[in-house]
C-alpha cells in the first residue's frame, strides 16, 4: 500500500514542473550543450551561488504582477537593499539591537533573478505557497504557541539555524538566505555531491539507481536519490524526519529537484514540493544558480555557538530580574 | 603485518624507519588498482578504519570508561597502537598537558561536544567516510558531524584561514594519493586519550591502494610546538562492501545540547 502511495506521489510530482511552467517560459535553453564528465554525464561541477533578492513568495503588494519590468526590478532591488541595510541607525534602540549584525556580515545579493519574476515560486502561478491542510495548520499553530510561551526554556525552543543543526541553504530544497549562499558540486561515477558552505554540510546524492532508505530511517535532510533525464539531474528526496519543517511540511514531504546547466555560468535549479498531509496542493519554484569564484571555506557554526549560551543565559537573567521585581 | 608496531626495540625501530622512508610502491608486491577515466588510481568508495586508534593512538590495554554509568558500553577497547615506534614524541611540557587532557577528557575532548574532528582523527573515528573523486577535486565526506574537506589537486595556495579540518593540497605519487594538510587551529585532538597538537600542526597523509577492498593510510605529523620530531601513524582502511552502504546523518549537535546548555535550562 505504502509503495503504491509513493508511486502515485512520484507520478503526480513529476508532471508538476512542466504544468507549473505554463505561465512562465521555461528558462532552460534548448541550444546549450553542457560539458560532460569523463563518464559521460552532464557536468554540473564548480562553485555556485543561489543568492538573489527575489523572494520565495510574491509580496502581497505586487498583487497580480508576475514579472517586473527592468525599471521596476531596479527599483525593487534598491528599496529592498535600503530596507535590509543593517547599518542604518534611524530606528531607535530596539531596531539597533535587531541590526546588531551590521551589513558587513550579510550577502543578500544586489539583484533579482534574471527572469525578473516577482517570486521564486512558479507554481502555483500566483507565486504563493498553497494553503496548509487543517492538520498542518494545527501543527504550525502549536509550534507558534510554544515559541510564544516558551521562547528560550531550553535549546530545543530555538530555531534549527540558531542551534547550528541545519539551514534552509541545505534544505532541501536549497534556498538562498541572508549570507553564505555558496555551494560546490563534485561528481564522481555514481554520485553527485553538493557541499554547502553554510555551517558545513554535504548532500550525498547516489545516482546508481538504488532504492530509498527503509521508511523507519528518517533524516534532517531526508534521503536523496538522483537520476539523469537528458541533461537534467533529477533528485528525489523522501525519508524526512519531520523535525525539519519546511514552511509547514512534515515527514511526508516528497521533494523532486531538477538541476540543469542552462549556460556556461548558470544552473537552473527547480523544485517541486508534494506533501498532501501539509499542503492543499503541490507547489514548486525555480532558482538560478550562478557560477562564482571559489573556493568554499569552512564554516564552524556549532563550534563557535556562544550565542546559544547567551540567549538561554539572558532568558534566565530576565526571569530572575522579573521575579525579584515581583517580590 | 603492519599491526605489530608496538614492539619497542631500537633496532626494529630503525628498520621500520628505513622501510617507511621508501615510497609505498617499494614496500612489497605492488598492487595496481582500478583507474578513473583519466587514468588516476581510483580511491572512490566508503571506507572505515577497524582499530582502537580513536581511543588511543598508542598501544594500550583495555580500560574503564570515563563514566561508570556506561559500564562496558563506555569501556576502552584495547589496541596494538598505530604509532610507528610505539610512542608519540612529546616535548616535556606537552607530555604533561596530554596527561591533564586525559584526566579531564569528558570536559575537554572536542568529540564529546560534537566539534569537527580534524585530521587525521576524522579518518579513524568509528564512523565511515566517503571518497568521491573528480579530476581537480577529491571530496572526503565523513559521517561524523557532516564533516567534510576538499582535496585540491591543483595547487590551492596557502590556507585562507585556520580551520578545524585544515586546508588540503593533494597530488599523486605513483598509486598513492598524498595530501599535505595545513591551516589548522589548535582545537582538535588526535584521540580520546588527550593526544593533541597546536596551530603549528602539519600533516602529510598518504592513501595507497593495497587491494580492491583496502587502502593503507599513513600520516606524518609535525608540530614543533608540541613534538620533538615528526612522527607517523599507519593503519589499513577497509572498504564497505555492502551493496546498500551509504553514509547516514550523524548530526550530533542535538545529542550534546543537554550536556552543553542543560545548566541554562529554565528551572535548573
Amino acid at each position: 500500500m505504502k509503495a503504491l502511495y509513493w508511486l502515485a506521489c512520484v507520478a503526480a510530482v513529476i508532471s508538476i514542473p512542466a504544468a507549473g511552467q505554463t505561465p512562465q517560459k521555461s528558462s532552460v535553453p534548448k541550444n546549450f550543450t553542457p560539458p560532460r564528465t569523463p563518464d559521460g554525464k552532464p557536468d554540473l561541477q564548480g562553485v555556485w551561488t543561489n543568492v538573489t533578492l527575489t523572494p520565495l513568495e510574491r509580496p502581497a503588494e505586487l498583487k497580480d504582477k508576475a514579472v517586473f519590468t527592468p525599471a521596476e526590478a531596479d527599483q525593487y532591488a534598491k528599496d529592498l537593499i535600503q530596507r535590509n541595510n543593517a547599518d542604518r541607525r534611524d530606528g531607535g534602540a530596539e531596531a539597533d539591537v535587531g541590526r546588531a549584525y551590521n551589513n558587513f556580515w550579510y550577502d543578500r545579493g544586489t539583484k533579482v533573478i534574471p527572469a525578473l519574476r516577482t517570486s521564486l515560486i512558479i507554481d502555483p502561478p500566483d507565486g504563493k505557497i498553497p494553503g496548509l491542510t487543517p492538520e498542518a495548520q494545527a501543527r504550525v499553530a502549536a509550534v507558534a504557541d510554544r515559541r510564544r510561551l516558551h521562547p528560550a526554556d531550553g535549546p530545543e525552543d530555538r530555531s534549527l539555524t540558531e542551534r547550528c543543526i541545519i539551514w534552509p541553504t541545505v534544505g532541501p530544497p536549497m534556498l538562498p538566505g541572508p549570507y553564505n549562499n555558496n555551494y560546490q558540486i563534485v561528481q564522481g561515477p555514481g554520485y553527485v555531491m553538493i557541499v554547502i558552505e553554510m555551517i558545513h554540510d554535504v548532500r550525498i546524492i547516489p545516482t546508481d539507481g538504488r532504492p530509498h532508505l527503509p521508511s523507519n530511517i528518517r533524516q534532517w535532510a531526508g534521503d536523496p536519490r538522483g537520476h539523469w533525464e537528458g541533461n537534467t539531474l533529477v533528485v528525489d528526496t523522501t525519508n524526512f524526519s519531520g523535525k525539519t519543517s519546511f514552511r509547514g511540511s512534515d515527514e511526508n514531504l516528497h521533494l523532486v529537484e531538477r538541476f540543469t546547466r542552462a549556460g556556461p555560468d548558470t544552473i537552473l535549479y527547480e523544485f517541486a514540493v508534494d506533501d498532501p498531509s501539509s499542503f492543499t496542493k503541490p507547489w514548486g519554484a525555480q532558482i538560478p544558480m550562478a557560477k562564482m569564484d571559489g573556493p568554499l571555506v569552512e564554516y564552524a557554526c556549532h563550534e563557535g555557538n556562544y550565542g546559544m549560551s547567551g540567549i538561554l543565559g539572558g532568558a534566565r537573567a530576565d526571569e530572575k530580574s522579573k521575579a525579584e521585581k515581583g517580590k | 603485518m603492519r599491526t605489530g608496531f608496538a614492539v619497542n626495540s631500537t633496532a626494529v625501530n630503525l628498520v621500520f624507519a628505513l622501510v617507511l622512508a621508501l615510497p609505498a610502491a617499494a614496500q612489497g608486491p605492488s598492487y595496481k588498482g582500478p583507474r578513473t577515466a583519466d587514468g588516476k588510481p581510483n580511491l572512490a568508495g566508503i571506507w572505515q578504519a577497524m582499530n582502537a586508534a580513536n581511543w588511543d593512538l598508542e598501544g594500550h590495554a583495555a580500560g574503564p570508561g570515563a563514566l561508570a554509568a556506561m559500564g562496558a558500553i563506555g569501556a576502552v577497547p584495547p589496541g596494538l597502537g598505530v604509532v610507528d615506534g610505539g610512542e608519540i614524541p612529546y616535548l616535556p611540557a606537552a607530555a604533561a598537558k596530554k596527561k591533564e587532557n586525559f584526566a579531564n577528557r569528558l570536559k575537554l575532548d572536542p568529540e564529546v561536544k560534537c566539534f569537527m574532528p580534524g585530521v587525521p582523527r576524522a579518518t579513524y573515528m568509528p564512523y565511515p567516510f566517503q571518497i568521491v573523486q573528480s579530476q581537480k577535486t577529491i571530496l572526503f565526506t565523513y559521517e561524523y558531524d557532516s564533516a567534510e574537506r576538499t582535496i585540491f589537486m591543483d595547487n590551492p595556495g596557502a590556507s585562507p584561514s585556520d580551520s578545524w579540518m585544515g586546508w588540503s593540497a593533494g597530488h599523486w605519487e605513483g598509486d598513492a594519493l598524498v595530501v599535505d594538510v595545513t591551516g589548522f587551529n589548535d582545537e582538535t585532538w588526535f584521540d580520546r586519550a588527550g593526544d593533541f597538537h597546536s596551530d603549528a600542526l602539519h600533516v602529510v597523509e598518504r592513501y595507497t591502494p593495497l587491494s580492491p577492498e583496502t587502502l593503507m593510510y599513513e600520516a606524518t605529523i609535525e608540530d614543533k610546538k608540541v613534538f620533538s620530531r615528526p612522527w607517523k601513524i599507519s593503519m589499513p582502511l577497509y572498504r564497505h562492501v555492502e551493496k546498500n552502504a551509504q553514509l547516514l546523518e550523524f548530526k550530533c549537535v542535538e545529542f550534546v545540547e543537554e550536556l552543553m546548555y542543560g545548566p541554562l535550562r529554565k528551572g535548573r
